[in-house]
Order: C-alpha cells, then sequence, then structure tokens
C-alpha cells in the first residue's frame, strides 16, 4: 500500500496531467507506416506474454506444465486447476477474510476522506495548508516505516492476527490519499450551486448532505474503486500482522499457494493468480476511460 | 495542462469568493459555518495523527531503543542513544544497500520513462484498431497485481521448466540455460526484477503522456514538416518539449514509488543470495522481522526515509512553495 500499492499512492500538486484524450476530429493523421504496426505488434506480443503465458498454464494439466518443451496452447486443457484452487486450498475462508477487511478499511476512509475534503476544498481555515502537506507527505514514506510502529502498537494492543488493526491499518494507507482523490473532484463543483442553496435557507450541513454530498457520488465511486484494488492488493501488512493462518487473506494465500503433497504446483498457482487478478483485471476494463484522470491523481500503482 | 488549471482556479474561486463579499467573516463560507470545517476535517485528522503521525514519532523514538524480539515478550528495553544509527553507518550490508537503492531506482525511473515516453509515441502514430489493441495490452498488464504477478514471473523464469529458460536455449546463443536460476544470481536476479516493475510501469507512463501528448495541437507538426524538419527533430524539440512539465511530474512520482518498491523484490529473490538484492526497504524488513533487531530496523528506516525527502527534495519545496494554491 504504501507500498505501493495504497502505498504507492503519491498525489501531484496540480493534475497537470489529467487531461482525457481529446477527439479532434479536423486532426489529419498521416496514414500509419507499416514499420510502425510491426513495432505495435511487437510490443504487444512482449507485453501481454506474462498475462498470456499465466492463463495458458492455468488451464494445463500438471503433465504438460511440467513438459521441458513448453506448449504455447494446453493440448488437453482442463478446469482441473481451477477445481484444486477453489476447493482443495483455504481460498473460500481467505477471500472472505480479504473482503472483510477491504470493505471495512473501505467505508470507514471514504466516510472520513468525504467530510475532510469537503472541508478542504470548500472552506479556508487556520491549518488547512499544512493538513494538505501532511497528506501528501505521508504518501512518500516507506511501506517499513509505518509497519515497524504499527506492528508495535499492535502487539501491545493485541491487535494483531485481529480484523480491525488490519482495517486500520489500510485505513492509513488508504486515507490520505482518498481525501486528495476526492477533493479533485469537489473542486469542480462550481460555487454557485451552493450559493444557491444558501440563498434559499439552507444550513452548511444541508448544503453538504442535500447538494455538494450528491454531486460527488462519481468522485466517491472511483475512489472507492481505487481504494479497494490497492487495499485488494495489499501484501506485506497482512503478511507480517496476520501470523495465524485461519486470519490469511487473499495475497498471502496465493504467495503461499501449493498443494501439500506435490510442493510448489504451478499450474495450480497460475490458476489461484487468475482468479484473483481477475476482479482487478474486470474494474480496471471498466473504467479504463477514468483511468489516467484518477491514477495520476494519484492513486495506485500495481 | 488546461483543464487542470481551469479547475484549480474554479476551486480557489469556490473557496475564496465568498470572502469578497462578506467583509465581516473573511476566508469563511458563511458566519454560521465558522466551526463547520472543525468538525468536518477532525475526525479524518484523529484518524491520520493516531495511524500515522504517532507512529512515525513512535519510530523515531524506537531508533533510540535496543528493542529486539525479547521486549516484544517482556516489554523491557534500554535506550542506547545514537548506537544504533553508528551501527548502520558501519555495517557493509547498509552502504551495498544504499548505493543497491539509489542505482536500482536510477534503473527502474529511466527504462520505465523511456519505454513509456516511446509507447506514447507509438500510440499517436498508430491508427485506430492498432491503437486500440495496445491499450488493451497496456491495461491488462497495469491491471495485473504485483502479487500475481510475481507469481507468474517466478513461473516464467523457473529453472527447469521456465518458458524464459526455453526460448533462450532455442536461441542456441548461450548454450544450454534451461536450469539456470535467476533468483540465485545478484545480477540476474535484479535484472529480472527490473523486467517486472518496468512491465508494469510503463502502462502508466505510456496513458499518461499520450493523453497530454493529444492535447497538442498538431498544426505545429504540419508547419514544422512543411518547412523541411525531419520526423525526429520535429519530435525532440517539438513534441517532447511540449511534453516537459507531464514527464517531470511522471518523473518525480516514478522516484518515489520505485525508491519505495517492496513487494516484487521480496517476493521474486527475498534479498538473496547472500542480501545482495536487499535494497533498503527489504533490508529493514530482514532486520526488524526475520532477525527481529526492530531497534536497528527503526534507524535503518529513519535514514531511508531521510534519503527519500533528499532525493525529491525539490518536489517538496516546490510543494511549499504552491502550498498557497493547495
Amino acid at each position: 500500500m504504501t507500498t505501493t500499492a495504497p502505498t504507492t499512492a503519491t498525489a501531484s500538486i496540480d493534475r497537470p496531467t489529467v487531461v482525457a484524450p481529446a477527439r479532434r476530429t479536423r486532426r489529419r493523421r498521416r496514414r500509419p507506416r507499416v514499420g510502425t504496426n510491426i513495432v505495435a505488434i511487437v510490443f504487444s506480443i512482449v507485453w501481454i506474454f506474462p498475462v498470456y503465458w499465466m492463463v495458458n498454464t492455468a488451464f494445463k494439466p500438471r503433465a504438460e506444465v511440467m513438459n521441458p518443451t513448453p506448449h504455447f496452447v494446453p493440448y488437453q486443457p482442463t478446469v482441473q486447476n481451477f477445481v484444486v484452487a477453489i476447493t482443495q486450498s483455504d481460498f473460500l475462508r481467505d477471500l472472505l477474510n480479504s473482503l472483510i477487511v477491504v470493505i471495512g478499511a473501505l467505508i470507514i476512509s471514504l466516510a472520513l476522506a468525504l467530510f475532510a475534503s469537503a472541508a478542504l476544498s470548500r472552506f479556508r481555515f487556520r491549518g488547512r495548508r499544512v493538513i494538505m502537506i501532511v497528506i501528501l507527505a505521508v504518501q512518500m514514506l516507506p511501506a517499513t516505516a509505518l509497519l515497524i510502529p504499527q506492528f508495535l502498537i499492535f502487539n501491545d494492543l493485541g491487535l494483531l492476527d485481529s480484523y480491525f488493526g488490519l482495517i486500520l491499518a489500510y485505513v492509513a494507507s488508504v486515507l490520505p490519499f482518498s481525501i486528495w482523490t476526492l477533493r479533485g473532484f469537489f473542486v469542480t463543483i462550481p460555487v454557485e450551486v451552493e450559493e444557491a442553496a444558501m440563498m434559499d435557507g439552507a444550513s452548511t450541513w444541508r448544503t453538504l448532505r442535500s447538494v455538494l454530498f450528491p454531486l460527488v457520488v462519481p468522485g466517491v465511486i472511483s475512489t472507492s474503486v481505487f481504494a479497494f484494488i490497492s487495499a485488494w492488493n495489499e501484501y506485506i501488512l497482512a503478511y507480517t500482522f496476520m501470523k495465524d493462518q485461519t486470519m490469511y487473506t487473499l495475497p498471502i494465500w496465493l504467495v503461499s499457494f501449493s498443494t501439500p503433497t506435490t510442493g510448489t504446483d504451478y499450474g495450480g498457482q497460475m490458476a489461484a493468480s487468475v482468479l484473483f487478478a481477475l476482479p482487478v483485471v474486470i474494474f480496471f476494463l471498466v473504467i479504463q476511460r477514468h483511468l489516467v484522470t484518477g491514477m495520476s491523481a494519484g492513486a495506485v500503482k500495481g | 495542462m488546461s483543464s487542470s488549471t481551469v479547475t484549480t482556479v474554479a476551486g480557489e474561486g469556490a473557496a475564496a469568493a465568498p470572502s469578497g463579499r462578506r467583509p465581516r467573516a473573511p476566508r469563511h463560507f458563511s458566519k454560521q459555518s465558522r466551526s463547520a470545517p472543525l468538525w468536518l476535517v477532525s475526525p479524518a485528522g484523529i484518524v491520520i495523527i493516531a495511524l500515522i503521525v504517532a507512529p512515525i514519532l513512535f519510530l523515531l523514538f524506537t531508533s533510540f531503543t535496543d528493542f529486539n524480539s525479547r521486549t516484544l515478550f517482556v516489554g523491557s528495553f534500554n535506550f542506547v542513544g545514537f548506537q544504533q544509527y553508528i551501527d548502520t553507518f558501519t555495517s557493509a550490508q547498509f552502504w551495498w544497500s544504499a548505493l543497491l537503492t539509489i542505482v536500482f531506482t536510477a534503473a527502474l525511473v529511466v527504462g520505465s520513462l523511456v519505454i513509456g515516453v516511446g509507447v506514447a509515441e507509438l500510440l499517436a502514430r498508430l491508427g485506430k484498431v492498432m491503437r486500440y489493441v495496445v491499450t488493451v495490452v497496456l491495461i491488462f498488464a497495469w491491471a495485473m497485481p504485483n502479487v500475481a504477478s510475481a507469481q507468474v514471473w517466478n513461473w516464467l523464469f523457473e529453472p527447469g521448466f521456465g518458458v524464459i529458460n526455453w526460448m533462450l536455449t532455442q536461441l542456441r546463443i548461450f548454450g544450454d540455460v534451461t536450469n539456470l536460476a535467476w533468483s540465485n544470481n545478484t545480477f540476474l536476479g535484479l535484472f529480472c526484477i527490473w523486467m517486472l516493475i518496468v512491465w508494469q510501469a510503463v502502462p502508466f507512463i505510456a496513458l499518461t503522456t499520450y493523453a497530454a501528448q493529444t492535447q497538442f495541437d498538431p498544426a505545429y507538426i504540419e508547419a514544422a514538416r512543411i518547412d523541411g524538419a525531419s520526423e525526429p527533430r520535429i519530435y525532440f524539440t517539438l513534441v517532447l518539449n511540449y511534453l516537459r512539465p507531464t514527464i517531470l511530474l511522471i518523473t518525480v512520482l516514478s522516484i518515489i514509488w520505485d525508491f519505495n518498491v517492496f513487494n516484487q523484490i521480496w517476493l521474486v529473490t527475498q534479498g538473496g543470495p547472500n542480501n545482495t538484492t536487499a535494497t533498503l526497504g527489504i533490508w529493514t524488513y530482514l532486520m526488524a522481522f526475520n532477525t527481529f533487531k526492530i531497534g536497528t530496523g527503526a534507524a535503518i528506516s529513519i535514514v531511508t526515509t531521510v534519503l527519500l525527502l533528499i532525493i525529491s527534495g525539490f518536489y517538496i519545496r516546490s510543494l511549499l512553495r504552491s502550498g498557497e494554491e493547495l
């Protein structure tokens, strides 16, 4: 998270790159040369290869996975690896753990971020600048800088091996960029909207609740997606805080994936990787139009 | 630049406009809401102080003690002054890790930027169909969780049955490398991790740069072409110059991200062989959680944080300078 996952997140000062590709109809593109297309095809093959190889391996029976001459398509495709990954491991239990922690952290951070970003974008007050700088600066911390003290504190408070402890750790890494990203959405709402509400005699709270909050719903949704992805992918905090096997989240499940009898089972591991990556890939494809905007506002990097 | 500038200005207008009309309550939304920002910000503020600021102070405190595994059980520890820092600065491993972190970060930033900006130019030159294909490919690489892609990398480079070793053997240049264990060699292990991180970093860079590039008025390019400028000349003097602010921002973000990379290294080599691929982050973790010399780990962590602050100092400075606009 601070890992590079949420962790990873760092915000820009002023979002200079947040510009959707404009459609210029009158732009006269020169017809691409053959060479350009060849470069693009080679690049695409190289870049998609790891993903393709993951899927390819996931559908191979064990004998084919461990073949000295690799097959570029499964000769005998099978879903056995997926069946094994789901039924003969702790997939369902760890999926539940992941969902509890990720959704818990998501709800807490988004609620806090919604109020804080409203204040930071709509009001001028003492300490505002300090808060903004702290929010930006904490996103530069190395993962271990928070990991060590949080581990010691949670150890004292008995929060290791607990959902609540990991939820708190994820809130710490997701909250700053959530505030930053949501603030970007608040800032785009014209002042006239709330001035009109004020004119009609609405209180500050009423204005926020009935006018501003509904207008930032798209921002809340996209911030939630980024926060979900970073918490879902987070590995090192969960690995350090959750030592009890029954508390493992999916990333730990994935890394420790192997069937007891046969050692590392690459077919199963690739099937597990597909299962783990699938929700994230679907999210990305759905929100791809907004990717550049949100990401450069400081959300996630792999 | 255009739209973002507009939104920032609009946002500042939002905050500042009422102050003009209400001279008695300047800088406030309205009189009655003077306390509003306080109760809006405090919940998040308290959480940030409790979960981030206080732990950082505690980390600083820990770095002056001999916290170790015994402390975790018994709770007793001693103050050792600057001893942990002295130990850190006199250990050869620390200097190796610090050097490695800086050089590896530089290699990652340069690699991902050159490829990423190149792919942005490629996207700009492609027809509609191929551009769509390349974009989808980029999104797949981008979306892969790094824990999953590290597993895929371990499989691709697996000694014995990994497809990369098989392909290299087919080339017949390196001889039979079927059983080559990449992660057992410092250089090959780092190269393997470098490819993994660059593979995942390029999509963000390429798509962001391409988005900025589409804002560049092609009339300038046409004009330069009519004046007889060569294609590389047009790209390097016109397009790259236009992209400079975007590339600068991406560079800063990449430095911070790549400096803090953890998972990919941890999951591919675990810092091995013999801690030669342990960057500062990995070395801190090994100290604090494998040998449970938590005090030492805390000291290294503080030094790492300061090092990153120095490296990205100019970014912080511009941040403070633009603080008024925040």
